[in-house]
């Protein structure tokens, strides 16, 4: 499990709500971690900040909301600290959101189709700006670092190495981007001759004339040599048959007749052939036409110029280039690691300076300033992942100095507000009155926390940094990596999402999601939806973007369980297909059982259990999740449910100790007197109770706990080692 | 309708359907033929999935909508009537005649001979149309009195139950001269008197509804929502009704203190607590629970169904409860009732029916109940229901039989044999 990528790391968030009876403690310090490609399910009651946690991770807190302090790192950024701008391109394009009641999370005066598509379109001229900026960023990085690896008296050969591979890049992505042009037309058109058929099998009267002129200039654009390949005449004859068509039928609104539709299936029979040519690897053909300019490449069949090109590529290029780059990577790396070196050396300095003497804003500024050029120095720019924790080190430095200088601020404010009060509170007093109000005490807030934060996300990076410089590195691999990513960032460039492709995707999106006839669901509003389409219509929205994390909020505690067990069954096939990291937000353990990898048990803001889900379903050691277990009924419950009595407690005045003390009958005296730390139980297992410390009294799962465990040990036939 | 006199039947629904219109022709068939008995004391789970007409059931039970055809009996008594099964008959009856008269007029066509005999033969049709239509005629104006006077002559009977009570106790006062007894005792008689007149046989059956916070007014008190029943029913007595919400809010697990608030000054379970109070108020013989744990967290939940089990168990309540959370059904219920398209598709016994489903949607519905077990749940597999190609109705049309003692499966004669055969496996 360690060992795992992990994609998005929350570190000791705190969040509260400002209200008109005080401040609401919703989040109260907790870390959690995700892995690429799992399931984390967060449990709990309502307002045990299951919500408020996924809702802070978005960036779409209510107004009222203060973050106490903590991170959330995703991709190399802070979540919590980055502008809105910033969080913009993140959301929904990485981190995308099914929520609890899909109603209210649908526009009502707004087209399926169009809240469908909105987000493709937009993420999409973003994603093609920044390809391209990264593809030339880090070419440039790469050629520097080649160039400091063998030598600076070659640097012109391998700057016209780099430019030739920028060149033929250049001649792929034209390729491509005619290509895509076409099989963007040719699925536009694809869908419009659908949509043509489908009013005709509703038996609707068309305007056929006018539809038919719009085909054939469709036809028309599709003219890519390597998308029609030897089938251009067809297509020739094709508009020449459509045109002759179009001359036959009347002018105005007509009942369509077969032969004008056999006419259309013939086309879209046309296209499908089209479609299902292998598609040719413009990477390598990019620089077998750069080669030879004038040798007409079009017409050789795709399979076999594949294997030709990628040999020539090969033989002529990259091999030799990727010694290059192999080359370029192990400097940059070797260059980087001396340079974490250093700042590990100095990182103590830099941290005491804080930690010892007082310093004004001016100085810690500029020790900052100066900080960062090393630590920009030390980290290595041709990382295909970005790692988040050197990444965001600067920035989590200058939010707590910042706070520090605030907060002394604050408490001088305070303290003059508590002075000045306090002289009218006596005076009044010394009158021999009695006044009707108390002063309000002072709220001091302790610099030395900032100082301290600072020193803990010091610490993390030392710890990071030592991770890193130990590990061993296959620097060819990771030459093949960059390459890839290069090509990556080079197709990207040129994919271009129109209206019309939009719409081909979304109502491709629809049939995967489950929603039948997605051609008219497409231009229907949210209220012709029952509720299992409707839920399955926002999965769909979160999924338009292709996000990297998906984030569900209890996305089935409305629908009953036939369309509970679709969804969810969904969501798996989805995750397995695409790679997605998911975070699954429930009350229901049924669920949870079925979804999640790893299990948090969240309660009054924190998270109190933590462990896979075995663990926590065969071995549960927190006794609010002992609870939670026992007031679900199964299919062999039989006697009386053990409710949790009381209602969770009020987080304006958090309790002090165990949060669940109260409401816990295995309470202990010191659960009322002192916060219980997480208990460690295995490597993956965690739980944070009295009753795990080596002095406190055994204590047994509940009878009705230990019953069902067993029962469902014997289902399996006793092959379990949960 | 052997059953319905059978003093253990509370309530008895004979072939209900409803339907509503969806523009001018079409109509949508939201419950389509179901039958069920419900016996006294017992909880009566209904399940299914959303959109298949548990919901418009219950509420055809306690006549929130007009029922298109069949008829409901609560305590014997006829509650709730359709005339769309009688006017489809005389329909019928009409179009059998003129088939008939068109068939005969051909005859006479081709051999003029034959007039007479022929029209002695129509008439014997007519009359007999007449006859049919006649019955059903009479059979709608019941139905249609019962639908409208059930709760006047379930009150007319309560008057009278009051009167013969009254009257000695009325004539004893009277003989004894005692002018203040006297008018203590018309004064009660009165009273009694005033609650008969109002009182409505629909009433005793509550329902509990699904949504506790769009179910309560926001501007009502717990007090009044509470004791709105109460006040309808005509009681004027204040502190009778003051008691009365107290003593009601102790058994729902609430507080005095309660009485005087907002319902938006409530948490999701007790709001649900409030709902259930509402009901339990007029104390009713039956509650329609209509997925009342849905909306609520688990742990309260948990203490949802407790309550409930518990005032089941104090009152002597029988339950119709509507869920979908089919673990919640199974620890809570007597008895299921499986619905799919507004087919009632298997009824029995809850741990019958879990041990030996028949219906294919029941499998279905039963393989998609999702267990706090890990490794069961990656095994499990759902099974996914197509009725078109699980059935083959198109030449014996199924109804609901019984397989085994009290397991009922909607299903045609062959599908009949199989399910025997299976049983006895």
């Amino acid at each position: 499990m360690n060992n795992m990528e992990k994609i998005l790391e929350v570190k000791k968030l705190k969040i509260s709500f400002r209200t008109n009876n005080g401040t609401v403690k919703a989040v109260r310090d907790i870390s959690f971690d995700l892995h690429k490609g799992e399931t984390l399910a967060i449990v709990g009651e309502s307002g045990s900040g299951k919500s408020v946690t996924s809702k802070a991770i978005l960036g779409i807190l209510a107004g009222n909301s203060i973050i106490d302090g903590g991170e959330i790192l995703f991709d190399g950024k802070d979540l919590l600290k980055i502008s809105e701008e910033e969080m913009y391109k993140i959301r929904g394009d990485k981190i995308a959101m099914i929520f609890q009641d899909p109603l209210s999370s649908l526009n009502p005066i707004v087209k399926i189709g169009k809240q469908m598509t909105e987000g493709m379109i937009l993420k999409n001229k973003d994603n093609r700006k920044n390809a391209r900026k990264d593809f030339n960023t880090k070419l440039a990085i790469l050629s520097e670092n080649i160039i400091e690896a063998i030598g600076e008296d070659k640097r012109e050969e391998v700057e016209s190495i780099c430019k030739k591979f920028d060149d033929f890049n250049i001649q792929a992505i034209k390729f491509e981007e005619s290509f895509n042009y076409s099989e963007t037309q040719a699925v536009e058109l694809v869908g419009q001759i659908k949509d043509f058929t489908f009013r005709v099998s509703r038996k609707q009267t068309i305007d056929a004339k006018a539809a038919l002129k719009q085909f054939s200039a469709k036809l028309k654009k599709i003219v890519d040599p390597f998308f029609t390949r030897n089938h251009l005449s067809d297509i020739e004859t094709m508009i020449s048959k459509l045109e002759k068509e179009r001359a036959s039928l009347p002018r105005g609104e007509i009942k369509v007749e077969s032969h004008t539709t056999d006419l259309l299936n013939e086309i879209i029979a046309l296209i499908e052939r089209l479609e299902s040519h292998t598609k040719p690897n413009f990477f390598r053909i990019g620089f077998y036409a750069l080669e030879h300019p004038n040798e007409d490449i079009f017409n050789r069949p795709i399979g076999e110029f594949n294997e030709l090109t990628l040999n020539y590529l090969n033989e002529n290029f990259m091999n030799s280039f990727l010694d290059n780059v192999e080359k370029g990577l192990k400097n940059a790396y070797e260059k980087t690691n001396e340079e974490k070196v250093n700042v590990l050396n100095s990182l103590k300095k830099f941290t005491d300076f804080f930690k010892e003497n007082a310093f004004t804003f001016k100085e810690a500024n500029e020790r900052i300033d100066q900080f960062e050029e090393l630590l920009n120095k030390s980290i290595n720019r041709l990382e295909t992942t970005k790692d988040s924790i050197s990444y965001t080190f600067i920035l989590t430095v200058r939010a707590n100095v910042k706070d520090y200088f605030a907060n002394i601020k604050e408490n001088i404010k305070d303290q003059r507000r508590f002075d000045k009060e306090t002289r009218k509170y006596n005076k009044i007093i010394e009158k021999g009155k009695t006044p009707d109000y108390k002063v309000v005490p002072l709220k001091y807030t302790d610099p030395k926390n900032q100082i301290e934060n600072i020193e803990s996300t010091a610490k993390r990076l030392e710890a990071r940094y030592n991770e890193l410089l130990s590990r061993k590195l296959d620097y060819s691999k990771l030459a093949v990596e960059l390459i890839d990513y290069f090509k990556g960032a080079a197709s990207s460039a040129v994919y271009k999402i129109t209206q019309g492709l939009a719409k081909e995707k979304a109502i491709k999106l629809m049939e995967e999601v489950g929603i039948p006839e997605p051609r008219i669901r497409y231009s229907q509003y949210p209220f012709e939806f029952s509720g299992g389409m409707r839920q399955r219509i926002v999965i769909a929205i979160a999924l338009s973007a292709n996000p990297d994390i998906l984030i569900c909020d209890e996305p089935t505690t409305a629908l009953d369980v036939t369309i509970q067990s679709q969804i969810l069954e969904l969501i798996n096939d989805l995750k397995k297909q695409r790679n997605l990291s998911v975070i699954f937000i429930t009350h229901d353990l049924g669920v949870v059982a079925n979804m999640a990898d790893r299990v948090a048990v969240m309660y009054a803001g924190k998270i109190v259990e933590f462990g896979t889900s075995n663990e926590i379903f065969y071995s549960p050691a927190h006794p609010y999740t002992w609870a939670l277990l026992s007031s679900m009924p199964d299919l062999e419950t039989k006697e009386k449910l053990e409710a949790i009595p009381g209602t969770p407690p009020n987080m304006i005045y958090p309790p002090v100790g165990d949060a669940f003390a109260v409401r816990n009958k295995y309470a202990l005296k010191i659960d009322f007197e002192e916060e219980p730390p997480l208990f460690k139980i295995t490597d993956t297992h965690y739980a944070a109770t009295w009753l795990l410390h080596k002095d406190a009294p055994k204590v047994e799962i509940p009878k009705s706990i230990r019953d069902r465990i067993e029962r469902m040990k014997k289902h399996q036939g006793g092959n379990l080692n949960g | 309708m052997a059953n319905v006199n059978d003093k253990d039947v509370l309530l008895s629904v004979r072939h209900l359907c409803q339907y509503f219109k969806m523009g001018r022709r079409r109509e949508l068939k939201a419950v389509d033929d179901v039958s069920f008995d419900i016996h006294r004391g017992e909880v009566f789970g209904l399940v299914g999935e959303s959109g298949c007409g548990k919901t418009t059931t219950g509420r055809s039970i306690i006549k929130l909508y007009d029922i298109t055809s069949g008829d409901v009996f609560f305590k014997g008594q006829r509650i709730g009537a359709g005339i769309r099964s009688y006017t489809s008959a005389i329909k019928e009856a009409k179009n059998a005649y003129k088939a008939k008269a068109k068939e005969l007029n051909e005859l006479v066509k081709q051999d003029p001979n034959k007039a007479s005999e022929v029209q002695a033969s129509l008439e014997e049709e007519k009359a007999k149309l007449e006859a049919i239509i006649v019955e059903n005629k009479k059979k709608i104006e019941e139905a249609k009195f019962d639908q409208i006077h059930c709760d006047h002559e379930f009150s007319k009977r309560l008057q009278a139950e009051v009167e013969e009570k009254y009257a000695p106790l009325l004539a004893d006062a009277l003989a004894k001269e005692d002018n203040d007894l006297y008018n203590k005792v018309k004064k009660d008689y009165k009273n009694e008197l005033r609650i008969a007149k109002n009182s409505k046989l629909v009433t005793q059956i509550q329902m509990i509804f699904q949504d506790p916070i769009a179910s309560l007014n926001p501007r009502m008190t717990v007090q009044e929502i509470i004791a709105e029943g109460l006040i309808i029913k005509g009681i004027k007595d204040k502190e009778y009704i003051q008691e009365q919400v107290y003593n009601i809010l102790e058994t729902v697990g609430l507080v005095k203190e309660h009485a005087t608030r907002y319902p938006h000054e409530f948490s999701g379970g007790q709001r649900q607590r409030i709902g259930i109070a509402r009901s339990v108020i007029m104390n009713p013989d039956m509650i329609i629970a209509d997925e009342p744990v849905s909306a609520l967290d688990v742990s309260i939940q948990a203490q949802v169904v407790n309550l409930l089990n518990e005032l089941r168990n104090k009152m002597g309540l029988t339950v119709l409860f509507i869920a979908h959370d089919l673990s919640v059904v199974k620890y809570f219920s007597d008895r299921i009732g499986v619905m799919y398209y507004g087919k009632m598709v298997e009824l029995a016994s809850s741990d019958e029916l879990f041990a030996h489903p028949c219906h294919p949607y029941t499998r279905s519905l039963l393989s998609a109940i999702p267990l706090p077990d890990p490794e069961y749940e990656k095994k499990r597999v759902r099974m996914v229901y197509n009725p078109i190609a699980e059935h083959d109705y198109s030449v014996n049309k199924p109804t609901l039989r019984e397989i085994a003692k009290d397991h009922f499966v909607y299903c045609n004669d062959e599908e009949e044999k199989r399910y025997k055969n299976e049983f006895l496996k």
